[in-house]
């Protein structure tokens, strides 16, 4: 092939001269001036490369253009080669590895999947994620997922900046790519109602990923996330869909002594309904500790609300004294335990949803079996910010390869190797000429541009006759 | 010269020649300055905000501006030292689609005109939004036009052949002008939502008819293929269908985008794909028509239709030549994405079922040319194959994106 673009024989034999696919062919008068037809031919073909030759007498011109998509197809193929070399160099002498850095905290050792084992690689430096943040569309959907990054490298900062999805950080030939976030062990406090009948609160400090463990119980609860936003789908199976922050909520393994273990999802505020109606602190409560089984569990009671817990309390022990259970008699311990939590006479503002709550309750909260019920009572957010690490010294290849292959296919669509022949043979008292030509591509333009020139030329010996 | 193109002599003189050159030129260098202006126009980095705003502000105007002069200039150089360039084939046959665009811009601005007040504009309810007013009319007039193809079949009337034609080319713009209006629209909800009308399945499918109508009236101009349109424009209705479909379940709305999209590659690779797409889609009409030339020849070939068809070999040559826009695309395309996922995601290639299927894809096209190319292939296998290859196309954009999770889910229904 590489001979053949380099010799361009410009002669033509008279057996294959007959198998083009394009050809033409003229009789002019024997003393038309063969430089001259030669002449009209090369001003036809502007930006097209000529040889000639004679031979036994016949007079050729040949005409190339594209002469380099053969180059084309070289580029492309090995393009490819260099793709696949690219490609083994990134993942013999590269690495893709995540970390986790939690706010105020440095780490400096990625982990990577390794087949079904996990790896680890130490970095030459170190990374300390100064702060997370995440930004909201005012749809609430997020926008955008920002940490502000140190390098540190040998115990000296080098290097401070934000990285964001789409933006990584370029280091000592390593990018640093916002990949996830998560929590990164924000404190929280928990309310611990005693549901012994004490009407005792007490409080629990601990951290996301840690245990709190009541000595007196037995019960531990184990905190496995927080999140300070929850967007639900409100809206009931087959109405549109109705997304509501419901606020902040922690989530916890809760086990004890002869306490069947289970997920829970503890929401700081109660739940206020479409109409704006407290319908009081709530839970999702998974029996399986899967995420897919949380069931909504309404507690009745607003349990942010101290007075709540001590009238639900007061009600309890006004309808044991009562000892029936009646409508009226409902009635008659619920007006004694609000004599009894505001003094008598006064009621407080909304106290008939108080009353609804504190009823639901009696239902609900004495069903639960748990010794202490839990809920989310204060926090401070500690995120951790999801990092990508990844070191590709095979890429400027890929790239280099990728660029070859673009432009080498171009050369081989667009730049079709196209020849043509002028062979002016002289015979018995005439020149026959011919026109041939051949292209290894896009025969369909090539067709009419063949015959263009063909036509052109045609006018060309006609006012050269006369 | 003859009577015909002394009547148009003029518009054939502005597609022709220096002219055309020169406004090539001009085109190349104004989206070079855009590109510019997205990239060092901001002090900090890329911003997406507003980008349509900043692009149609005076801020746009001398960076696109600029680019334009200097491309013009450079145009002057070249052409200069190289007169051939001033019958450059690219030029000639790629500005009146340019022309086009600036057209579809200014109808664009006029539907704008049209758009309801800013109060009665709500995210939650988009149906009085004008855009999809103009996408209703988009799906009617491509229906229209793919019936009249088919109609031109059966009667080769020029006339009827000239209405398929001019409605498949009004489809065009009412797509392309009704997607610009989104993108205007998408900032009406809030500046932080708005964004490129590209980042749906629903908005990429107006984009596909109107690429795959596009690469395909390309070849009818300069092939005269007409019979090919019905089969391609069937395609395109069929879409149409689907993206009616798409819109009543509430797909059509604007979103605003996920994180991962916000960044200027997603302007670059996904248009750039769907040119992949179309052309696959056009290639696939040829080797139909092929199939049914093939079958109605067989037949004892006394049927009328035969005398409009585009011979067995044309439209063979077509198949490849759509192949051949194609290939080229896709393969830029891939690499964009590549590119943008060394950006995002920390790898070029991460075996995502998109780009496994984009790979597979390739392989199957690489294919074709090579039976092609190198192995003298012709006719009614490599017609089945640009059918077989085109179904494989719509799997990878909709299946892929509808069945298969991974790094492209975005394009998922929700």
């Amino acid at each position: 092939m590489l001979k053949e673009m380099r010799t361009r024989k410009a002669t033509v034999a008279e057996k294959s001269l007959k198998r083009f696919q394009y050809l033409h062919d003229w009789r002019l008068p024997a003393e038309m001036d063969i430089a001259h037809v030669q002449q009209t031919f090369r001003k036809r073909l502007r930006g097209w490369e000529f040889r000639e030759a004679e031979q036994d007498g016949v007079q050729y011109i040949r005409a190339d253009k594209g002469r380099w998509n053969k180059w084309g197809y070289i580029l492309v193929h090995s393009a490819i080669l260099v793709i696949l070399v690219g490609g083994w160099m990134g993942s013999e002498y590269g690495f893709r590895g995540n970390m986790a850095v939690p706010e105020g905290q440095s780490e400096s050792e990625i982990s990577f999947l390794q087949g079904t084992e996990t790896g680890h690689l130490k970095m030459p430096f170190e990374v300390r994620c100064n702060s997370f943040s995440i930004d909201f569309f005012p749809t609430g959907a997020p926008k955008e997922f920002r940490s502000n990054l140190t390098i540190i490298d040998n115990g000296k900062e080098v290097l401070t900046s934000d990285i964001i999805v789409n933006e990584p950080l370029y280091y000592k030939g390593v990018r640093i790519y916002q990949a996830s976030f998560g929590d990164g062990g924000s404190d929280i406090t928990f309310k611990l109602f005693h549901m012994d009948g004490s009407e005792k609160i007490s409080y629990a400090k601990v951290q996301v990923y840690k245990t709190w463990k009541d000595e007196k119980t037995g019960t531990s609860i184990k905190v496995t996330d927080f999140k300070p936003y929850n967007v639900e789908n409100m809206a009931n199976p087959g109405e549109p869909k109705d997304f509501q922050d419901l606020g902040p909520a922690v989530e916890y393994e809760l086990r004890g002594p002869g306490l069947k273990p289970v997920k829970i999802k503890a929401f700081m505020n109660p739940f206020i309904d479409a109409k704006g109606v407290n319908q009081g602190s709530f839970l999702m409560v998974s029996l399986t500790g899967d995420k897919q089984d949380y069931k909504p569990v309404a507690l009745g009671l607003d349990l942010t609300n101290p007075v709540e817990w001590k009238l639900f309390h007061a009600f309890m022990r006004q309808l044991a004294v009562v000892g029936k259970q009646s409508k009226q008699a409902n009635l008659t311990a619920f007006k004694k335990a609000m004599a009894e939590v505001f003094g008598e006479g006064n009621r407080p503002e909304g106290f008939q949803a108080m009353a609804m709550r504190t009823l639901q309750a009696i239902n609900m909260l004495s069903a639960l079996p748990w010794p202490l019920l839990p809920m989310l009572d204060d926090f401070d957010q500690h995120y951790y910010t999801g990092l990508q690490l990844a070191k590709d010294p095979g890429m400027n290849v890929v790239w280099f390869g990728s660029a070859m292959l673009v432009i080498g296919l171009c050369i081989m669509f667009y730049m079709p190797h196209r020849k043509l022949w002028l062979i002016v043979r002289p015979v018995s008292g005439a020149l026959h000429i011919s026109l041939a030509g051949m292209a290894n591509r896009n025969h369909l333009v090539f067709n009419q541009a063949f015959n263009d020139i063909f036509t052109q030329l045609d006018k060309d010996f006609a006012q050269g006759k006369s | 010269m003859t009577a015909t193109t002394a009547e148009t002599g003029f518009a054939t003189m502005l597609n022709q020649g220096r002219w055309a050159w020169m406004r090539f030129t001009a085109y190349l260098g104004a989206m070079a300055g855009i590109a510019a202006m997205a990239m060092y126009g901001s002090s900090g980095a890329y911003e997406e905000n507003a980008f349509l705003y900043q692009i149609l502000s005076m801020k746009g105007l001398l960076w696109g501006g600029t680019g334009a002069l200097a491309g013009c200039g450079l145009a002057v150089v070249a052409s200069t030292l190289k007169p051939t360039l001033l019958e450059t084939k690219m030029a000639r046959n790629t500005v009146p689609w340019l022309d086009g665009f600036v057209l579809m811009v200014i109808l664009a601005s006029i539907w704008a005109l049209f758009e309801p007040s800013q109060s009665q504009i709500s995210y939650q309810d988009q149906s009085n939004l004008f855009a999809g007013r103009v996408i209703m009319a988009m799906n009617v007039i491509f229906i229209f036009s793919a019936v009249s193809y088919i109609a031109y079949l059966f009667a080769p009337e020029s006339f009827i052949g000239r209405i398929a034609t001019w409605s498949a080319y009004a489809g065009i713009y009412l797509g392309g002008s009704a997607l610009l209006l989104r993108w205007h629209e998408s900032y009406l909800f809030d500046m932080e939502i708005g964004h490129a009308p590209v980042s749906n399945l629903y908005e990429v499918f107006i984009l596909l008819f109107c690429i795959t109508a596009a690469v395909y009236l390309a070849l009818e101009k300069r092939y005269q293929a007409k019979a090919m349109g019905a089969f391609v424009l069937t395609l395109v209705s069929v879409g149409v269908f689907f993206g009616i479909w798409l819109d009543s379940v509430g797909q059509g709305d604007i979103k605003p985008l996920v994180p991962a999209l916000q960044s200027y590659w997603m302007k670059i690779h996904v248009p750039m794909n769907f040119v992949g797409y179309g052309s696959f889609a056009v290639a696939c009409g040829a080797g139909m028509a092929y199939l049914v030339r093939y079958r109605l020849e067989a037949s004892g070939g006394k049927s009328k239709m035969l005398a409009i068809f585009p011979s067995l070999e044309q439209l063979d040559q077509l198949a490849y030549k759509a192949v051949a826009i194609g290939f080229p695309a896709f393969t830029l395309a891939t690499i964009l994405g590549a590119a943008w996922a060394a950006e995002a995601w920390g790898g070029y290639w991460s075996w995502d079922p998109k780009e496994t299927w984009a790979l597979i894809l390739w392989l199957i096209y690489g294919a074709y040319l090579h039976a092609r190319v190198s192995h003298g292939w012709h006719g009614k296998a490599l017609a089945w194959w640009a059918v077989a290859g085109f179904l494989v196309t719509v799997f990878c954009f909709l299946g892929v994106n509808m069945y298969l999770s991974g790094l492209h889910s975005y394009g998922r229904l929700t």
